[in-house]
């Protein structure tokens, strides 16, 4: 009887973990499944060491494809949408007031946007400034800043604001300054995320502008 | 991080063999268990055959790679876990913050309007409130690419002075530190953290 009761409880364990090994893989493919979804669309940092602090390399999965079409406001209210620039190469620069590097490239942007406008090269600033949308007199306040660093840094190119709505596409956006290169056909042909120089930029804007510049 | 979701299973595994060789002695005081014995052996294999379908799910980021700082916070709250107050009266209370390592987070008096500082804040319905929060100064920080703009910021470790006031009894307060993170090329959007703290007022 006793021999019964120990043979039936091993049992009933041998049971119970089968039962958990197979809920234990059951959870690891569903937790697998979900990452393989968010990385489909989320950059990546490829890192320089954790905490180091040394510039990672970025590597979007939007490269070599059709950048994602988005409508944001600009600055006056007025509809902007990437497509609309279509035939011409756009650098989509993801920025913030807040952000210090930003403010360090945008001179830098401007220059460029100056230097290569006539070849059909522009810049669409989008900015991640959070917006009250549900505040009225905060969600003018905050309009307000965007535009005042807009004109001290003289960005002459349009400003679209509430970027944070369009970041999912672009692969979380978390960390900037990120730019995408956009060639005349509207495809991404080169990525940066941060502070990188002149240099770079100008050299990924004539890959944007491609032959025809 | 796969061998330290290994390892703890192992050892119940292992404690299972032991069983097993519990089982040997009973035989060899003549009781007649050798069905059972085979039986806890089969199981003791089987339970170890089981065991990597088990490291997966104990270890979801083992292969997260060495780089998610940038997607989670740079901050993190060290201590206290709990202060003893004196009920109704304010009382100063260090509550100790960690940068990650490369990072830094404006002051609470940045040099620029456009800079988010650093704020602590206590919810008003908790039991205990926030008289006020003396920070520390910010260090001189430039960033490579413009020697010749100052900012404000901490590195490190620091500490926040605040001042509460608790209402006698046991308050687990969830109280929160905004900040904006930036390493020297680039910046996360500002991110606030709970800081968790019991709080007895007595």
């Amino acid at each position: 009887m006793k021999r019964n009761t120990l043979v039936l409880s091993i049992v009933l364990l041998l049971l119970a973990a089968f039962a958990w090994a197979g809920w234990a893989n059951w959870e690891y493919r569903k937790q697998a499944a979900e990452k393989r979804l968010a990385s489909a669309a989320k950059a990546e940092l490829v890192a320089g060491g954790a905490g180091t602090g040394d510039f990672p390399h970025f590597v979007s999965p939007l490269m070599s494809h059709p950048a994602p079409d988005f409508t944001l406001e600009d600055l006056s209210g007025k509809k902007v949408s990437l497509a609309s620039y279509r035939g011409k190469a756009v650098l989509i620069n993801f920025w913030a007031t807040w952000c210090g590097p930003c403010k360090i490239e945008t001179p830098w942007l401007v220059d460029l946007r100056n230097q290569y406008a006539s070849k059909g090269f522009e810049i669409l600033g989008v900015s991640l400034d959070d917006l009250d949308t549900d505040d009225k007199k905060m969600l003018a306040n905050e309009k307000r800043d965007i535009a005042k660093f807009a004109a001290q840094e003289h960005m002459q190119y349009p400003v679209l604001i509430n970027g944070a709505s369009i970041d999912k596409p672009y692969g979380g956006l978390d960390a900037l300054p990120t730019s995408y290169f956009v060639d005349r056909t509207g495809k991404v042909v080169a990525t940066q995320l941060g502070l990188t120089s002149k240099d770079d930029i100008e050299g990924n804007i004539r890959k944007a502008l491609g032959a025809g510049m | 991080m796969k061998g330290t979701g290994f390892s703890p299973y192992i050892m119940r595994s292992k404690s299972r063999g032991a069983s097993a060789s519990e089982g040997t002695r009973i035989r060899t005081n003549g009781q007649s268990q050798f069905g059972l014995i085979k039986f806890a052996r089969f199981f003791a294999s089987l339970t170890l055959a089981l065991a990597p379908l088990a490291v997966p799910a104990q270890s979801p980021l083992a292969d997260s790679p060495n780089r998610s700082v940038f997607h989670g916070a740079a901050v993190e709250y060290l201590f206290p876990e709990q202060v003893t107050v004196p009920a109704g009266r304010p009382t100063p209370v260090a509550l100790h913050f960690r940068i990650a390592p490369g990072f830094h987070i404006n002051s609470h008096t940045p040099k620029e309007d456009f800079l988010i500082p650093t704020s602590f804040s206590i919810p008003g319905t908790a039991g205990v409130a926030l008289k006020d929060a003396a920070y520390p100064d910010g260090t001189d920080f430039t960033l490579p690419l413009d020697p010749s703009t100052k900012l404000s910021v901490y590195t490190g470790e620091f500490a926040i002075q605040a001042r509460i006031v608790a209402q006698r009894g046991n308050h687990l307060i969830e109280a929160s530190l905004h900040y904006q993170a930036c390493d020297k090329n680039a910046c996360m959007p500002p991110k606030t953290i709970t800081v968790p703290i019991d709080v007895i007022g007595n």
